[in-house]
């Protein structure tokens, strides 16, 4: 059985998440990737870690060796005049050019599409910018926590109502990134397809910016429909929702509706408080947290996660563990589902990664390769696929081009 | 004129609430004719959520969140304890190339909509299932929404204040991420369709789609034995990196005062040192407390002071302004009114604004690309429910109006 997308060719010039991981959806479906870094420095990732035992070092970073499997690497740079008509015969054949160089830095390098679809009229090339590629912000500094933060969700979360003074919270790692890349394969796909049905090859933009803000689930509305902010300073509108300490963790609790309260309450044994009249239903219960809280908390920090956790379940009621990394590498359900994948490369060694965001029936989600070495098929691609005599290479190399 | 990418492409959307909803969003948006198979007996929960013009839901046409979610679809409504309307929804996914569901495990194969089913009946059907846990494994039966995705997957445990509890990310992220994830991979299995003939079944876990999020954190773990610290808005290799409070909103709204604040990131010394005469504190740029990335760290306490110091006496778009034009990474933490208001946001095509027939003409958030070949773009707003009944039974079902007519005395027609 073949990947769903082992037909294409990716060319990828990407740094850090967002191209990265939007080319690695494609590749981990068979697409044959062409990862382009900066000679010598190589993708930002490469310095991010977490390394094993703390070393930082360019081979062995996670978050790259994640982001980049099944990718073949090459070094060049595309700032050069040189660098760029390498670029140019590197892009030639392929299906998709996918990128993330900030506007700026695509004016300063000459990277437009107009130019390259002289070279492949039928390229698709996805550029996926931070605030997209025209308006006010588009030459804007930005960083992770920039862009979550401008896409509306990040001041969603944090301290709640008891501690106002707290500032949002960023939600961990590189969300926004991966929302840009995610978004970006999903528009880029879609030009494929198009393009199989005989429409021309186009220029694909992704804006970060509003790849989050399409993520605001009914926030956003409550300006235009009710003229109010949200904020992450409101009550809940029912209880006990949230995260509360066991014995030996965290775990989640979800009474959304009232049958859960109901299951919940039999699992705590039919507590006398619980026909309290101020615990009657949800909003009682919301308002009421704080005594609800004096009667709860006691009980649930004598339980253990996966006791109440399976008991809930058992009921029918979402429960959910507040998950560690062992919990999740040590479940028994990830394990029969196979979701984490053993990685060997050859300077990092073997390690366990997340797998695949979908399970196809007929096209396998699959690691042929691991991330490559900086510049690891230099010879294979700049001498195989574009002849490129190895002197030439050599003299390249030393001029620091490749 | 160029076709859409999806363009004759039909999609049976069982799904509902947000992450199925959110998949077949992306596919309306390119082109494809998403028809929601809905009932008024149990109608989408979205249609019954808050925010509604007024402040009262009115009708089930008013939801704020319904509206967002189901632009460009239509609404098919059924009653599936009618084995007649059974029976309606089997001509529609024959007519279908793709079929979506996010309902719990087994709910499709109790309703006798399993893909063994779907797939005898039509042999090429793309089908999806977002589910909580997946379709195979020993919790498949387990319940999730959304809220309940996030501690589970391990986000919870690596977001949050320094030496605090365990923090939510705020809202159901597992429930779009889910749904583009599972529109990105229906479209590819469309590809694989193109060329070969076949579909194939989609089997979408949104606990691990989740984790797929946070390779940072599960690596430290399988790298180094070790739970990542929780470490606020900080970042390891940056400084200052964190939210800073600013001036509030100068008028309440709703009663209330609205707190402001802003994001700044400094990826490196030059980027620090620019932000230090930005603000105006030039002898900070030479300060040795605050010369490396390293001393910044060691001295992050102090260095965040002298930052709220400088933010919380001005307005967010004036620190944002002062600092973008020193080429520093900063940007409001925009909430819904600022992000209605946002000039970046409103110089792109970005926002929806479609007269509909019970809200009247509201700004929804729209499509996040661009395609210059084949533009896409929103053409109805989200449907009222059932509008689209007589239509599609009429029309693409083949019902005559006698028959329509028949089967909503019997009640097969919600």
């Amino acid at each position: 059985m073949v990947g769903a997308l082992s037909d294409l060719k990716i060319v990828e010039l990407g740094e850090m998440i967002s191209a990265p991981y939007c080319a690695k959806l494609f590749a981990d479906l068979g697409a044959d990737v062409i990862k382009i870094e900066e000679p010598r420095v190589g993708d930002r990732s490469r310095t991010r870690g977490p390394f094993p035992d703390d070393e930082a070092h360019p081979e062995k970073s996670g978050l790259f060796l994640y982001l980049n499997t099944n990718k073949r690497g090459v070094t060049l740079d595309v700032a050069s005049l040189q660098g760029f008509g390498i670029f140019e015969k590197l892009i030639a054949d392929a299906d998709v050019l996918v990128h993330n160089l900030a506007p700026p830095e695509m004016d300063r390098i000459g990277l437009n599409f107009d130019r390259l679809q002289r070279i492949n009229p039928a390229l698709i090339m996805t550029s996926i910018a931070p605030y997209g590629l025209s308006g006010p912000y588009r030459n804007y500094r930005s960083e992770d926590l920039t862009l979550w933060c401008a896409g509306g969700v990040c001041v969603l979360n944090g301290g709640g109502p008891e501690h106002p003074e707290l500032p949002p919270l960023k939600t961990f790692g590189h969300q926004a990134g991966y929302q840009g890349g995610v978004h970006a394969a999903t528009a880029t796909i879609a030009a494929v397809l198009a393009r199989t049905a005989g429409e021309a090859g186009q220029h694909v933009e992704v804006s970060i910016q509003e790849s989050i803000a399409s993520q605001l689930e009914m926030t956003f509305e409550y300006w235009p429909y009710a003229k109010m902010i949200a904020s992450r300073h409101g009550q809940k509108p029912v209880h006990p929702v949230g995260m509360m300490r066991c014995k030996d963790g965290y775990i989640y609790l979800c009474c959304i509706f009232e049958h859960h309260w109901r299951s919940f309450v039999e699992i705590m044994g039919n507590p006398d408080w619980a026909d309290e009249e101020i615990f009657a239903d949800g909003p009682r219960r919301a308002q009421n947290w704080d005594a609800l809280k004096v009667f709860l908390e006691p009980w649930v920090s004598q339980q253990s996660v996966i006791d109440l956790y399976r008991k809930a379940q058992e009921r029918r009621v979402p429960f959910a563990p507040v998950s560690t990394m062992a919990d999740l590498l040590n479940s028994e359900h990830l394990q029969a589902r196979e979701f984490f994948v053993e990685i060997a490369q050859p300077v990092a060694g073997t390690h366990k990664y997340p797998g695949a965001p979908v399970k196809f029936s007929q096209t396998p989600w699959k690691i042929r390769i691991p991330a490559p070495t900086l510049g690891q098929h230099n010879a294979e691609i700049f001498g195989g696929s574009l002849g490129m005599s190895s002197a030439r290479i050599k003299e390249l190399t030393h001029k620091g081009v490749i | 004129m160029a076709k859409l990418p999806l363009a004759g492409i039909r999609v049976a959307d069982f799904s509902w609430v947000w992450a199925g909803p959110y998949c077949t969003l992306q596919l309306a948006y390119l082109g494809a004719e998403v028809i929601r198979l809905e009932s008024s007996t149990r109608p989408c929960v979205t249609r019954m959520l808050p925010p509604w013009p007024d402040g009262k839901p009115g009708s089930l046409n008013r939801s704020g969140y319904f509206n967002q979610y189901n632009q460009g679809k239509k609404s098919l409504s059924l009653n599936f304890n009618r084995p007649e309307a059974k029976e309606v929804a089997w001509r529609l996914i024959k007519s279908s190339d793709i079929v979506v569901n996010n309902f719990a495990a087994s709910v499709m194969d109790n309703l006798g909509f399993g893909y063994d089913a779907i797939r005898a009946a039509k042999p090429d059907i793309i089908m999806i299932s977002l589910l909580g846990y997946g379709d195979t494994g020993p919790y498949r039966e387990y319940l999730a929404l959304g809220p309940t995705q996030v501690p589970n997957s391990g986000l919870s445990a690596l977001t949050g204040y320094d030496g605090w509890p365990p923090m939510h990310a705020g809202f159901s992220y597992p429930d779009p991420n889910a749904g583009i994830h599972g529109a990105f991979a229906v479209m590819a299995a469309l590809h694989y369709r193109a060329k070969t003939g076949e579909g194939q079944f989609i089997d979408m876990s949104q606990w691990e789609c989740t984790m797929d999020l946070l390779a940072e954190g599960i690596l430290d773990y399988t790298m180094n034995g070790r739970e990542p610290r929780r470490i606020g808005n900080r970042d390891p290799q940056m400084s200052p990196h964190g939210i800073f409070k600013c001036l509030d909103l100068p008028e309440k709204i709703a009663n209330v005062t609205i707190d402001q604040w802003v994001a700044i990131a400094c990826a490196d010394d030059d980027e620090w040192r620019r932000f230090a005469h930005a603000i105006g504190r030039h002898q900070l740029a030479d300060d040795a407390r605050f010369a490396t990335l390293a001393s910044r760290k060691r001295n992050e306490d102090a260095l965040e002071a002298i930052i709220t110091e400088w933010t919380s006496q001005r307005r967010v778009t004036d620190v944002v302004d002062a600092l973008q034009a020193a080429g520093v990474a900063a940007g409001a933490c925009a909430d819904n009114k600022y992000l209605h208001d946002d000039p970046n946001l409103a110089a792109g095509k970005y926002w929806v604004e479609l007269e509909h027939p019970e809200v009247g003409v509201k700004r929804h958030c729209g499509i996040p690309w661009r395609m210059s070949a084949t533009p896409c773009e929103v053409k109805t707003p989200a449907p009222l429910l059932g509008q689209h009944t007589d239509e599609l039974m009429t029309g693409l079902l083949g019902y005559t109006a006698a028959e329509v007519e028949d089967l909503r005395k019997k009640g097969a027609l919600d």
